[in-house]
């Protein structure tokens, strides 16, 4: 019993704090982990999943999903996915982030509702681009013609290359608000002084954004991306309601992919293996921010 | 950048207007979708489309209060429970937890704090099955219990992560003098640290509730009764069902947002401040 007294009389007494919520995340979270490693070892489908015989069957999953066509196709789209998100989210981000760091009046009501769209359920988001995006009532389809760019109605969402589009669109739309606040936090804390005294040794505008913004604000860029990826790399909601991954699998992420194969094939371990594919990627990155993250502690 | 500089009275006006077209058309969606939902399915198949409701209809609103599929009410209800559970688990775990990482050097605190972070970068498809086997287990499969659960998860990363920073800045010297006038560690923390990191556990509160209102997958895979879904999964649902219903699909969408919305309204410095402290979410 002293023992134990001694033990938590001092730092470990944080242990005491910290138990619940790591016991709740270990039961919910550490233990699916393993259990999903586990899972994707075996042959369990709707036939064993409750009782029945679950046998290991080795790398057979993984060897399964990387000759299979679908979950390659997945791979790629969910870089492409990923990559252009990223891209456009972020440049539309950083000028609208010094657009609004100018001190005119309604600078900041404005940027405060351009908030709205990332607070948003994906579901909703979702349905809202699936209406816009529709062939016959949506009204993308109707601005686009009526400015004569397009002469037919195109098939957005059931032609395999506007689908991607079309999520990639959606997504971005999403992102902008999240990529243009964490820019503006950066932008206010570079000195002013060092803008003033660029101006007096004639520097233009372009000079100062590379010579004096973008290298300042080089730590909040870095964390914006790869958190911007992570969040990226595993969207679902959005893409499984607007197209399900359709159409003929084009726009299929890996984790739609992993979750139509789970609940809608009921192969789960095959939908388990799809799901550490993703995972081990998404940890790879993460390490960076880990690092970024982990860094500030010491 | 330059924000200090003064604009000159004509830079503001043209900033003004710039800002309000970008906002007009950044928030079209939203726009849009409000529009429509007060359109007739007729008017909504009208080309060229109005842009606004000639004729008022509010049917697909009504609607959802009545029985029968489209009635929305009581997966708003239920989204509201799962919400309000996911938020209460996530606040309670993650205030004591994040003070115990910013206070104390505890003996594998560089574990639990990384174990935090990997939890935050997890997508749901690698929980899904697990849990799910986990639920029919434990036998909450099926009910609301088993979305509060999962959707929690989201919550607590999150949470311990910000309120950590919020603990961090809290002067040692505060506590210190607490323990002089006869504090105990727990009276001190509940009496002079959480009301200081007040805003902080607001912010959790308001992230950790948004987290499982967006929810769609948890609540989607582990609830089957159409009666007990939350309001996301009652909208994939309907889309699957009656695909191009528009006038009570854009209404649907309204309903689920308007949490969002008032959220937004009350408590938008909080959310920028979440933000930009977790840095979550893209």
């Amino acid at each position: 019993m002293g023992k134990i007294k001694e033990f938590f009389r001092y730092d470990n007494i944080g242990l005491l704090f910290v138990m619940p919520a790591f016991i709740y995340m270990a039961i919910f979270v550490g233990y699916p982990i393993v259990s999903n490693i586990s899972l994707s070892f075996k042959d369990v489908s709707v036939r064993n999943l409750a009782n029945g015989e679950q046998n290991y069957i080795g790398l057979a999953n993984y060897i399964e999903i990387f000759s299979d066509e679908v979950f390659r196709k997945a791979l790629v789209n969910t870089l492409i996915f990923t990559i252009a998100c990223l891209v456009f989210q972020f440049l539309i981000g950083f000028c609208l982030a010094l657009f609004f760091n100018k001190r005119f009046k309604v600078a900041k009501p404005v940027r405060g509702l351009l908030m709205i769209p990332w607070m948003m359920p994906m579901t909703v988001t979702a349905l809202m681009f699936k209406f816009m995006f529709s062939t016959d009532v949506g009204i993308i389809n109707y601005i686009l013609k009526s400015i004569g760019l397009i002469k037919e109605n195109i098939e957005w969402l059931t032609t395999p290359g506007t689908a991607m589009a079309a999520v990639v669109i959606a997504n971005i739309w999403i992102g902008i608000p999240f990529n243009t606040i964490l820019l503006s936090t950066g932008l206010t804390t570079i000195p002013q002084e060092l803008y003033e005294s660029a101006s007096v040794d004639g520097a233009n505008k372009i000079q100062k954004l590379f010579n004096i913004t973008i290298p300042l604000l080089k730590p909040t860029i870095e964390s914006i991306l790869v958190l911007g990826f992570i969040y990226t790399f595993k969207v679902y909601d959005l893409v499984y309601v607007m197209t399900e991954g359709g159409p003929v699998n084009s726009t299929h992420l890996l984790s739609t992919y992993s979750y139509k194969l789970s609940f809608d094939m009921f192969q789960y371990s095959k939908g388990s293996a799809v799901a550490n594919v993703l995972f081990l990627i998404l940890l790879a990155v993460g390490m960076l921010y880990i690092k970024i993250t982990m860094e500030g502690e010491e | 950048m330059e924000s200090e500089r003064r604009l000159s009275k004509r830079e503001n006006i043209i900033c003004c207007i710039v800002a309000i077209v970008l906002l007009l058309v950044l928030l079209f969606p939203l726009f849009w979708t409000f529009i429509t939902s007060l359109k007739t399915e007729q008017e909504i198949f009208q080309i060229p489309p109005t842009w606004y409701p000639h004729i008022l209809n509010t049917k697909s609103y009504a609607a959802q209060i009545e029985t029968g599929d489209f009635n929305m009410f009581s997966s708003f209800f239920n989204s509201f429970v799962i919400s309000v559970g996911a938020m209460v688990i996530a606040v309670v775990l993650a205030v004591p937890a994040s003070y115990a990482i910013a206070r104390y050097k505890f003996k594998c605190r560089k574990f639990v704090l990384l174990f935090f972070l990997v939890s935050q970068m997890l997508p749901v498809s690698v929980l899904l099955t697990p849990m799910f086997i986990m639920f029919k287990g434990i036998h909450v499969y099926n009910t609301w219990i088993s979305a509060i659960l999962a959707d929690a998860t989201i919550g607590i990363p999150f949470s311990v992560l910000i309120l950590k920073n919020y603990f961090a800045s809290i002067p040692q010297a505060l506590e210190e003098a607490a323990y002089i006038d006869g504090c105990t560690r727990l009276s001190a923390f509940f009496r002079i640290l959480i009301p200081v990191a007040k805003p902080g556990v607001i912010v959790c509160a308001v992230f950790s509730f948004l987290y499982a209102w967006g929810d769609l997958a948890y609540g989607m895979t582990f609830i089957l009764d159409q009666q007990k879904r939350p309001i996301t999964a009652g909208i994939f649902n309907f889309m699957g069902q009656y695909g191009t219903k528009w006038s009570y699909l854009t209404a649907f969408a309204i309903v689920a947002i308007i949490p969002v919305v008032l959220i937004f309204i009350f408590m938008q410095k909080y959310i920028i401040s979440g933000m930009t402290n977790g840095a979550v979410k893209g």
